[in-house]
């Protein structure tokens, strides 16, 4: 059974890869693009990169399950607040964020209710390059890395002596990411894009609880340590996606739609843990080198 | 923006609909045998006490697996569940339900021992002191302190402590009543027992399941206690329990073994020498069981069913006057 979930995942996988295939045959090259890139020194252009700062704001509907502790799948809402930093032009995406999600996911099958009090840091950095073989004029494709790291803090009151949670899953990402340009002019400062951004994980780890979830556990010897019991392991399997609608405004700042989608499933055998994060938010992104 | 908005929508049902490729199916079940199995395969490989105790476990599923079938009552699989978990003998082991919780009982495996109107009405008077969730005062016109702790809440704190000993500094002992703590926050044994010692001290030691087979243990930890930089009590001291005494109180009445100024007087421990841990039930409902063992010196798990007092006293509720634990305890700090 668990074989078909893993197919149904790599069709998946597939799926996402489709525009990009799709993309891919047109083959044309960016008009332009050589004279464009020669006319700048390497530095130049680094220069002459527009750079933002964004400030996010939306919401999160997770849903969760952690094999350490119940067999039952928490979901809910939460408020989902971040700042980023943005470097980026045609040929090359610099970005970092710091995002934080925060609610009370519950379950309530058979009329029992739990409710976790639930906090989600992430913080990550990328890097994409341009693809001028599977770009066009009005496409752009960027492929590069992600690095990123999740943590969980969980209290879930009903579960007593094992109320607390907390983990942390680092992931390094394989990214693509197709840009179309969707605005009806060409006027630079008023476009508009439309981006689809996908993250396939390499190395997928997980930090939490080994065989036995005691968060307290040391208290017992005098010598409490939340992460005694605690093990890396490098397994599982970790996709995300992020689909954003970007438009750029006069003064050279943005605003951005997103929706974005992340799961994971951690290794390990008692202790597993399964993730899934839908994201809607809005950014308004601030330029700060005036380009 | 129109356009945005729906393929914005069909996105998110897309992914929406694929998060079922990173998930197992869903456990979520009413279905008696599923929660039976369930339980029993998590005692199995997590329980610690199993070796010690003497259980055979597949037998306990044998014998309670028969008591279970379809279209059974909530009512009934509780019982069943509850009376399966109830035959490790542990009170860090039970069933919680919204309308009902399991228990094994551990203190009435012996009588009780304690009345605290009779050590108000005839030793300790009404004005007795009470400093945080201490309640002292003098005994045999003032050479004895007697100092009441009823559970172990976590705040315990140094005004307490030095209050305490600062007030009882001039008698010849001290008198520490346990009985009928079942136990919590174990930082406050610590905290006393920091105040009971000029050196370091290793108290007992403690070992965690670490794997689903029955020897899969963490190597043994010592539990230290470094003597209190403030005010201590040097001179002999009785702890006094009994069966009511569990889990703290019985890792308090345990680390006595390794404290030669302090005696136990009353009645064998309830033991919760194991610290719980737990989970869910596929149909909501939570459970937890030991899943530590605390080891004496010699790296023995054998108080686990209790730990056994220096001098056996018990109650004589004969003649409601007297407290003969107390009374024993007095005698021996003379």
């Amino acid at each position: 059974m668990y074989y078909v979930k893993i197919f149904r995942y790599l069709l998946l996988v597939l799926a996402l890869s489709g525009g990009w295939v799709l993309n891919s045959s047109a083959q044309t090259t960016v008009p332009n693009q050589q004279s464009e890139r020669s006319g700048l020194s390497k530095k130049e252009r680094r220069k002459v990169r527009p750079q933002y700062i964004g400030v996010n704001i939306g919401t999160n509907r997770i849903k969760f399950r952690d094999f350490a502790t119940s067999p039952l799948f928490y979901e809910g809402w939460t408020t989902y607040v971040g700042v980023s930093w943005l470097k980026a032009d045609r040929y090359r995406e610099s970005e970092a964020a710091l995002t934080y999600s925060f609610g009370n996911p519950e379950t309530d099958f058979n009329e029992n209710v739990a409710t976790s009090n639930f906090n989600r840091f992430e913080l990550f950095y990328s890097r994409l390059y341009h693809v001028g073989a599977w770009s066009t004029s009005s496409f752009n494709t960027k492929v590069g890395w992600m690095l990123n790291t999740t943590g969980n803090l969980r209290t879930t009151p009903e579960l007593g002596n094992y109320a607390l949670g907390l983990e942390a899953f680092p992931t390094l990402f394989f990214s693509f990411k197709l840009t179309k340009n969707i605005g009806r002019t060409e006027n630079k400062e008023r476009r508009q894009n439309l981006s689809l951004r996908t993250n396939i994980g390499l190395v997928n780890a997980a930090y939490r609880n080994g065989f036995i979830h005691y968060p307290g556990q040391g208290i017992e010897v005098n010598e409490p340590d939340i992460f005694k019991n605690y093990e890396l392991n490098v397994a599982g399997f970790r996709a995300s996606t992020g689909l954003d609608y970007t438009r750029y405004l006069r003064n050279k700042n943005a605003i951005q739609i997103s929706y974005i989608w992340d799961a994971y499933h951690t290794g390990g055998d008692l202790n597993r843990f399964e993730m899934a994060n839908h994201t809607l938010k809005f950014t308004l992104l601030f330029n700060t080198n005036n380009q | 923006m129109k356009n945005i908005i729906l393929f914005f929508i069909p996105v998110i049902l897309v992914f929406t609909a694929c998060e079922d490729a990173f998930f197992e199916d869903d456990l979520a079940s009413t279905n008696p045998r599923e929660n039976f199995d369930y339980l029993w395969t998590e005692c199995n490989e997590k329980y610690s006490y199993f070796a010690l105790k003497n259980i055979d476990w597949d037998a306990v599923r044998k014998k309670y697996s028969a008591k279970i079938f379809e279209g059974m009552s909530e009512d009934s699989l509780f019982n069943v569940l509850g009376g399966m978990l109830a035959e490790l003998r542990d009170d860090h082991t039970g069933l919680v339900s919204s309308f009902n919780i399991s228990r094994f009982g551990t203190r009435y495996l012996g009588q009780d021992n304690f009345d605290w109107r009779i050590i108000v009405d005839h030793y300790l008077g009404q004005d007795f002191y009470a400093s945080g969730p201490f309640a002292h005062g003098f005994l045999e016109n003032g050479e004895i302190g007697y100092v009441w702790f009823p559970s172990f809440t976590g705040t315990v704190d140094d005004e307490n402590l030095d209050f305490i000993l600062e007030r009882y500094t001039d008698t010849k002992g001290l008198i520490l009543d346990l009985r009928e703590n079942n136990g919590g926050n174990i930082n406050d044994m610590f905290a006393i027992l920091s105040r009971l010692v000029e050196e370091e001290t290793i108290l007992y030691y403690s070992r965690t399941k670490n794997g689903p087979g029955r020897d899969d243990f963490s190597e043994p930890e010592a539990a230290r206690v470094k003597p209190h930089d403030d005010i201590r009590y040097t001179k002999k001291v009785a702890v006094l329990v009994d069966r009511g005494t569990y889990s703290a109180g019985s890792f308090t009445s345990l680390a006595t073994k390794a404290l030669p100024n302090v005696i136990l007087v009353g009645d064998t421990t309830g033991g919760g020498l194991g610290l719980p841990n737990g989970g869910q039930l596929p149909n909501g409902w939570t459970y937890r069981f030991s899943i530590t063992q605390a080891l004496d010196l010699d790296l023995n798990p054998d108080f686990e069913d209790g730990v056994p007092p220096d001098v056996p006293v018990l109650f004589n509720w004969d003649d409601l006057t007297i407290d003969e634990v107390l009374e024993r305890a007095i005698l021996e700090l003379q």
